[in-house]
């Protein structure tokens, strides 16, 4: 539980707010590369932390993001031209490059352009990904060196989705290995949509123990399942600072072969009541993926079920998630088709914020509660002036979620650490 | 750059607001003419400055511009019947006159004088050049219509339109007053081809134009004079005429036998305006295809907007943009309406950053900042009462450089 007043903290990201300075210094998820394939494409609108953007790739091929209006008489630069190193408004011929500087002023006789700035923020190309910085220059943090981001292409998918609510319950969905097998669990095996049979160990065992080791980026932490007389699953998870989630991927679900794969997101605020849910994974070991598997075509992340344009679901909070109760009774626990399409719908339903002075919360979200204390310590530090948790970190770097069936009086951190992190294991505490 | 404060006093014109009492003071554009073909035809809703209003015309041919909403139980006038010279109400008779009297009431028992204690707020209108105007304020200001050409014409010489923009009316008139985006928002040729002379209209040769403006008893007149061939150069002179009409200079031929186009931009709501557009020609009938670009667009039937608009990104196609024009957005109305309505309903004035070419809107912003405030401290703001202080026309001609600006706005008045 939280009070009224913590909720609003933790929850709200505007520009001057405790929370939204604190996720400022972060690099964060702005683009997929492929909405900026070329020099001088077309620009993109970009909402983020309730800031209005727009970004574009100058013929240079450098990215610039710029506030959305023109600081002449506040038209939008999205309207505009992006030709021969800057992005212009339309209205006037005001010229702009990706450092926000005033080039050129075509209609005033006597310039002024050299007083002139617009609002602009660094971006940087990794994995895929434009990331953005809206943080001050002077603490900027190293690059977003995820294990994804260093994978060849072909051993990667990215993809985005906007959710209707706010970002702090869409990411505590995300760090709460409890609800998986409830949330996603299929009635009987092989009914042909995305989910959790049966049959795998995720279903099959117990209610899980949760272990919290919080490190410099965040913190790791593990579900305990008992399955059958001796053994246990466990699965090792990441949290990364301040909305980043590594989840393992190997044991093949249904059926299927294991794999040498982790999966994740990012839940990167558009405001105080949208977020961008980010959906990568990737083969860490030999395998390439297929092209359906990178673009997720198919699942609720993916095309058809995300417009590839505006990242709307097709599913949603107005028609209901598209739930089918036919479904419900026989198939699927939700009768929502759809792993993150589930997610979604019970994210959404809480209320766009959710109110946590009213929620009652047990041992199994003891993860979610962490993650509260480190996202608010953050908020809290940043106020005091200094850098908050994994802004400088890189230990996260080669980290790894990993999931495993084993003996269950062998102590898990003893089987699952040296594979969580295949370089230095950081301390925890 | 104005105060948070300031851009509230010009923005609101609800009733009682500063802005709003101002602007009562004139005869104001309400519909076209032709939405009232004939009399006891349907009636049409109609929304000013935040008040909900029906327009009818009665039996007689007379203009009636009434409340929304009936005074009785509060229903819509506009499923009214309109019949034998007044508005019935559908839901229990009650029928109004096109003063606001209430002239029947067959709920009631027939001994009964409730109707002469009933009237229902009702707004002089008059037929003008075309449009419906409509008068909203102290009756014993109403000043004379105003004389604009366009109402000296007969109706085979001009065009009139309207439609919705969505944004606040200010920054219609913003757009209308500024000579300098012509050359870039409806800028016909690509950047490479802008450096060619061949390709070079009057306005894209010079693209940074000086600008005077002029206080007058009509508003004011603004210049925008641009270098042309031979020690001459190119002006064009708008008039802005109060409350918010403008005349666009352009056109060929001599002044006289010129067509003459401009727009007004009249306050629905604080969020939302009304567009009227004018076109004329004293010397001769319009062709077909003549006039205001927005008078050719295509708008829904019901609420007047442009069918391409913010909830397609106005149909905006990147490639022509980058081979075409300068927006890649079609007609020169929706460009306009594009880039005023992506400033936010009502303009953040507190962070914008105004160059010389400003100086029209400064001029304007200053008038109504002045009226805001004499109605504010219960003195008359300035209107002008007179109906020939609007014979005006706009400028557009390449003179000699040693003509003066003053020497400029002496072609302005008509018939002087």
């Amino acid at each position: 539980m939280l009070t009224r007043e913590e909720n609003e903290q933790v929850t709200r990201v505007g520009p001057g707010s405790p929370m939204g300075e604190a996720l400022r210094r972060y690099w964060l998820p702005a683009l997929l590369r492929r909405e900026l394939p070329e020099p001088d494409c077309t620009p993109v609108r970009l909402r983020m932390l309730g800031e209005d953007l727009v970004a574009f790739r100058d013929t240079n091929g450098d990215i610039g993001v710029l506030d959305e209006q023109c600081p002449h008489r506040l038209a939008s630069l999205w309207l505009g031209r992006n030709e021969e190193a800057g992005l212009r408004c339309v209205y006037h011929g005001w010229k702009f490059d990706v450092h926000g500087n005033c080039v050129e002023q075509m209609n005033e006789p006597v310039n002024f352009k050299e007083k002139i700035k617009v609002k602009s923020y660094a971006a940087v190309e990794m994995g895929d990904v434009i990331w953005v910085y809206m943080g001050p220059a002077d603490k900027k943090p190293p690059l977003p060196n995820f294990e994804y981001t260093r994978v060849p292409e072909s051993h990667r998918g990215v993809t985005k989705v906007i959710q209707e609510c706010n970002w702090l319950q869409a990411l505590e969905g995300g760090i709460d290995s409890s609800h998986a097998p409830i949330l996603h669990r299929q009635l009987k095996e092989n009914v042909g949509s995305e989910g959790i049979q049966p049959s795998t160990p995720f279903v099959r065992g117990g209610a899980p123990t949760l272990e919290v080791d919080v490190t410099d980026y965040g913190y790791r932490y593990t579900g305990i399942r008992p399955l059958g007389e001796a053994e246990q699953y466990v699965r090792g998870y990441h949290f990364i600072m301040p909305f980043t989630q590594l989840r393992p991927q190997q044991i093949g679900r249904a059926g299927a072969p294991d794999k040498e794969m982790v999966a994740g997101h990012h839940w990167v605020p558009i405001d105080d009541h949208n977020v961008m849910v980010w959906n990568f994974h990737y083969s860490f070991g030999a395998g390439e993926m297929s092209e359906k598997e990178r673009t997720m075509e198919g699942t609720a992340n993916g095309w058809p079920n995300v417009d590839q344009v505006t990242f709307r679901a097709v599913g949603n909070i107005r028609n209901d998630w598209l739930i089918n109760r036919e479904v419900q009774r026989t198939e699927t626990f939700t009768g929502i088709t759809g792993i993150n399409a589930q997610d979604r719908a019970v994210q959404e339903s809480m209320g766009v914020i959710v109110d946590r002075s009213r929620e009652h919360l047990g041992p199994a979200d003891s993860a979610v509660i962490a993650m509260r204390k480190l996202v608010m310590e953050a908020a809290r530090t940043v106020a005091e002036g200094d850098d908050p948790r994994g802004a400088h970190s890189t230990t996260y770097h080669t980290a790894r979620a990993i999931e495993k069936v084993f003996d269950r009086n062998i102590p898990w951190r003893e089987v699952l650490l040296p594979e969580m992190y295949p370089e230095d294991v950081p301390t925890a505490g | 750059m104005l105060s948070q404060q300031d851009n509230e006093l010009i923005t609101r014109t609800a009733p009682g607001t500063p802005m709003g009492e101002y602007l009562r003071r004139f005869w104001i554009p309400a519909l076209l003419t032709r939405e009232l073909p004939e009399p006891d035809c349907p009636p049409v809703r109609v929304k000013i400055m935040s008040e909900e209003l029906v327009a009818f015309r009665d039996t007689n041919g007379d203009v009636g511009l009434v409340d929304n909403y009936c005074p009785h139980r509060r229903a819509s006038l506009f499923f009214g019947r309109n019949e034998e010279c007044g508005i019935r109400c559908v839901y229990h008779g009650w029928k109004f006159d096109i003063n606001g009297d209430c002239v029947d009431m067959p709920s009631e028992p027939a001994e009964s004088n409730f109707k002469e204690k009933v009237k229902i707020k009702a707004y002089p209108a008059r037929d003008w050049g075309g449009f419906i105007w409509a008068y909203m304020g102290p009756a014993e200001l109403m000043p004379e219509l105003p004389e604009v050409g366009y109402a000296a014409v007969p109706e085979s010489h001009r065009r009139v339109s309207r439609r919705v923009q969505e944004s606040n009316f200010v920054q219609g008139i913003e757009g209308g007053i500024d000579s300098s985006h012509i050359s870039y928002l409806h800028f016909g040729l690509t950047p490479t081809k802008r450096d060619d002379p061949a390709n070079q209209s009057l306005s894209n040769r010079d693209g940074a134009p000086h600008f005077t403006v002029k206080t007058t008893d009509y508003g004011f007149v603004y210049g925008a004079n641009r270098e042309a061939e031979d020690d001459k150069y190119y002006w064009r002179l708008t008039p802005f005429m109060l409350p918010f009409f403008t005349i666009i200079p352009g056109g060929t031929g001599s002044p006289d036998e010129r067509t003459y186009s401009g727009h007004g931009w009249v306050p629905m709501d604080d969020d939302n305006c009304w567009m009227f557009t004018y076109s004329w020609n004293a010397s001769r009938p319009l062709r077909e295809d003549e006039g205001h670009s927005a008078s050719f667009l295509d708008l829904e039937p019901r609420t007047m907007r442009s069918v391409v608009n913010k909830d397609n990104d106005y149909g905006i196609d990147r490639e022509v943009q980058r081979t075409q024009t300068f927006t890649g957005i079609k007609d020169i109305s929706v460009q306009d309406a594009s880039i005023q309505e992506s400033m936010g309903a009502i303009c953040d004035r507190t962070k914008e950053h105004l160059g010389t070419s400003d100086a029209p809107i400064i001029a304007m912003r200053r008038i109504f900042l002045k009226a805001c405030r004499d109605i504010m401290e219960g003195e008359e703001p300035v209107v002008p009462r007179d109906g020939a202080t609007f014979r005006v026309r706009s400028v557009a001609e390449v003179l000699d450089k040693s003509v003066t600006f003053d020497e400029t706005t002496e072609r302005v008045p008509v018939g002087v």
